[in-house]
């Protein structure tokens, strides 16, 4: 995983790269952590430059969820393409998240 | 030879590696050629020793490896047994015994007579192949060594001392089979020299344990990972060095590694405990047949070979080693780990109950599962509702690890709570996502797909939640379908419904469903096969030949990258015509 915080008027994006998988899950803990220092209402996740989640990196996106959720957080996920899309239909996280096609 | 022959390959290419299995039950042969071929493996069968002999003395040179049963009627297996390992012609051929009970002397008197290997029965498909595997390269290596005693003529039988150092695993096979020639029994002498020599390397300098040895050569990776060791910066100035001398009495052949020795008192006898595993008695073999000393020093990175003129019957009494036995150091985790492998696979269906199936239904279910290198989360299971229905279902939590199988645990017990609900895949995947969504701790969840064959209404009714979609194909036409796994995973929010989904399933049809292991890891290039490849998979075993779940598996086992990453479940329901 590669990412970036990019952020805005309406709150923090996490921009995300390359891949998400199960190997990443302490690293991504700590940019949850980073992400909601931040105390806005909205984090942004951009998985426009994401090529690859596994099944471990929608938890990941749960965990997210949840966590934002205790601090009265919305997340919104941006764009995502290809498999990352196909996986989030499969999973149907549109019940969930909001997602921003793009 | 490739980079990593597959479990069946045959090193010398000439033809494929074929094992003789010998059981009286029926079943149980059919199960073991079954297991066997999907490991890439030729076979025949015996139904007791009488057989077995009988195609042994027919063709002596026609098999590689004997799976053995221990009780049978006529012949049993140890009376084969002492019969093969008497016939020069047949004596190393392997011999693996599968027993469902043996007591410490069963087990010691069938090590003495030369059995390679104990295989517990109920057999774990995986463990049998690595054995198997194992078998085949142990005796490839010693017909090696062997062979070049016999073709080197050296000035080294003139030695009286001399000092040597190697590295790698060629040189230590050359310096075995030299000094071997200069032993007074040189056949023995090779072969134990060469598994000192080996372990030096492997288990001293490199690090390597008994446990990573018998993974990696199961998985095919064991002499890349060598290669790989001997360049890395920590190991590649590590040598081995040897001290020879010779007396009027004996030969004195001192091995030094550079590695943090290990634990000598618990490998000089041949443990009962470990003829179930794949590895480590190579010392306990040297010891008692190749040499009439072999004295450790600690912390056991030094030992002493010795061998007297005269034999055995002059050489004094080896004195007991003089510690009690230390438990062996392999770690606890991994034995925690093998047991929790061991119970999560008796989760599994039965072959009684998957033959009560075919009985009454008429489709035969095949299932596979092989869990990840660390544990995994998934589960099959199979279910006769009546005469005409047959419930299959395959689950996978996220994660790795004793989370992931204690989930597997709940989840086998929450479905057997379930009964009511079996006949409606939609309501029982709701309620098994309100079960688990109360236990689940947040970023946990489970994917699952849930489907009733009818073979009266010839239709599949079936579930998903964020499943790989099952694949239908039929036998004729090779037309396939596609069904739909979407669906909110279990666990992740109470109010999901799931809807129930229908495709028809007629006489000739065959139904395939995996866990996501199968699409997503990748080959040794790093390539996934997707959804694709699943479906060509298939379509590949249909119109090839085995229609079974070892044969779907077959060509993407053999190209997958090793270990697997996460845990590989598949299920393959045949409606022959």
């Amino acid at each position: 995983m590669r990412y970036e915080i990019v952020d805005g008027p309406d709150g923090p994006t996490l921009m995300l790269r390359d891949q998400l998988t199960f190997a990443d899950r302490d690293a991504f803990d700590a940019v949850i952590a980073k992400l909601l220092a931040r105390h806005s209402k909205s984090v942004g996740v951009d998985l426009a430059g994401l090529d690859y989640m596994d099944s471990a990196g929608l938890g990941m996106l749960l965990t997210l969820r949840d966590r934002a959720d205790r601090e009265r957080a919305d997340v919104k996920l941006l764009r995502p393409k290809g498999e990352v899309r196909e996986l989030l239909v499969l999973a149907c996280f549109d019940s969930l998240f909001p997602i921003q096609q793009g | 030879m490739g980079a990593s022959p597959g479990f069946g390959e045959h090193p010398d290419q000439s033809r494929a590696t074929r094992v003789l299995i010998v059981d009286d039950e029926r079943m149980n042969r059919q199960l073991l050629a079954a297991g066997l071929r999907g490991g890439g493996y030729e076979t025949a069968m015996a139904a007791d020793g009488v057989e077995a002999w009988d195609a042994l003395d027919r063709d002596p040179f026609g098999f590689d490896v004997i799976l053995l049963d221990r009780r049978m009627p006529r012949m049993d297996g140890m009376e084969l047994l002492v019969k093969v390992k008497a016939d020069p012609r047949l004596a190393d051929i392997p011999v693996v015994m599968q027993t469902a009970y043996a007591s410490a002397e069963d087990v010691a008197a069938g090590v003495e007579a030369g059995v390679f290997y104990y295989l517990a029965k109920p057999l774990d498909r995986r463990l049998m192949l690595s054995v198997v595997a194992a078998a085949v390269e142990v005796r490839l290596r010693l017909n090696r060594l062997k062979g070049d005693l016999g073709r080197q003529a050296t000035a080294l039988t003139l030695l009286e001392r001399g000092s040597f150092r190697f590295r790698t695993l060629a040189e230590a096979n050359t310096l075995a089979v030299a000094l071997a020639q200069v032993c007074p029994r040189s056949t023995m002498a090779v072969v134990g020299l060469s598994e000192i020599f080996t372990n030096a390397i492997e288990h001293g300098n490199l690090a390597l344990s008994n446990q990573d040895k018998a993974r990696l050569i199961a998985e095919g990776g064991w002499t890349k990972e060598i290669e790989a060791r001997l360049d890395a910066p920590q190991f590649r100035d590590k040598m081995v060095s040897v001290e020879f001398e010779r007396t009027e009495a004996e030969i004195r052949i001192l091995v030094r590694d550079q590695g943090e020795g290990f634990n000598w008192r618990a490998h000089l006898d041949f443990d009962p405990a470990r003829a179930f595993a794949a590895f480590g008695r190579g010392i306990a073999m040297a010891r008692r047949l190749c040499f009439d000393a072999l004295d450790y020093r600690d912390p056991g990175n030094e030992v002493v070979c010795v061998q007297r003129r005269g034999g055995e019957a002059a050489a004094p009494m080896v004195p007991p080693p003089d510690v009690a036995v230390i438990p062996a150091e392999a770690g606890r985790d991994s034995e925690d780990i093998r047991l929790a492998r061991a119970m999560q696979s008796e989760l599994l269906p039965q072959p009684e109950l998957l033959a009560r199936i075919r009985w009454s239904t008429g489709l035969a279910v095949t299932g596979f599962h092989e869990s990840s290198s660390d544990l995994g989360g998934d589960l099959w299971g199979v279910d006769l509702l009546d005469e005409h229905r047959v419930a299959l279902w395959l689950a996978d939590f996220s994660g790795h690890g004793v989370t992931a199988a204690l989930n597997v645990f709940r989840l086998h017990a929450l479905i057997s709570n379930l009964d009511d609900l079996r006949g409606r895949p939609g309501s029982f995947l709701g309620e098994l996502n309100r079960r688990l969504e109360d236990v689940l701790p947040v970023g946990q969840y489970a994917t699952m797909l849930y489907g009733i064959l009818d073979v009266r209404a010839r239709q599949f009714t079936y579930a998903a939640a964020a499943a790989p979609a099952p694949v239908k194909v039929a036998l004729d036409d090779l037309g396939s379908l596609v069904g739909d796994g979407s669906g909110l995973p279990l666990g992740v929010a109470a109010g999901g419904a799931y809807g129930e989904r229908k495709m028809a399933f007629l006489p000739g049809d065959l139904l395939f469903m995996a866990s996501d292991a199968l699409a997503e890891s990748p080959d040794e290039g790093g390539t996934r096969i997707g959804g694709g490849g699943v479906v060509d998979l298939v379509r590949g075993t249909v119109a090839g030949g085995a229609i079974n779940v070892d044969g779907v598996l077959a060509p993407f086992l053999a190209t997958v990258r090793r270990p697997l990453h996460d845990d590989l479940t598949a299920i393959c329901c045949l409606w022959p015509k």
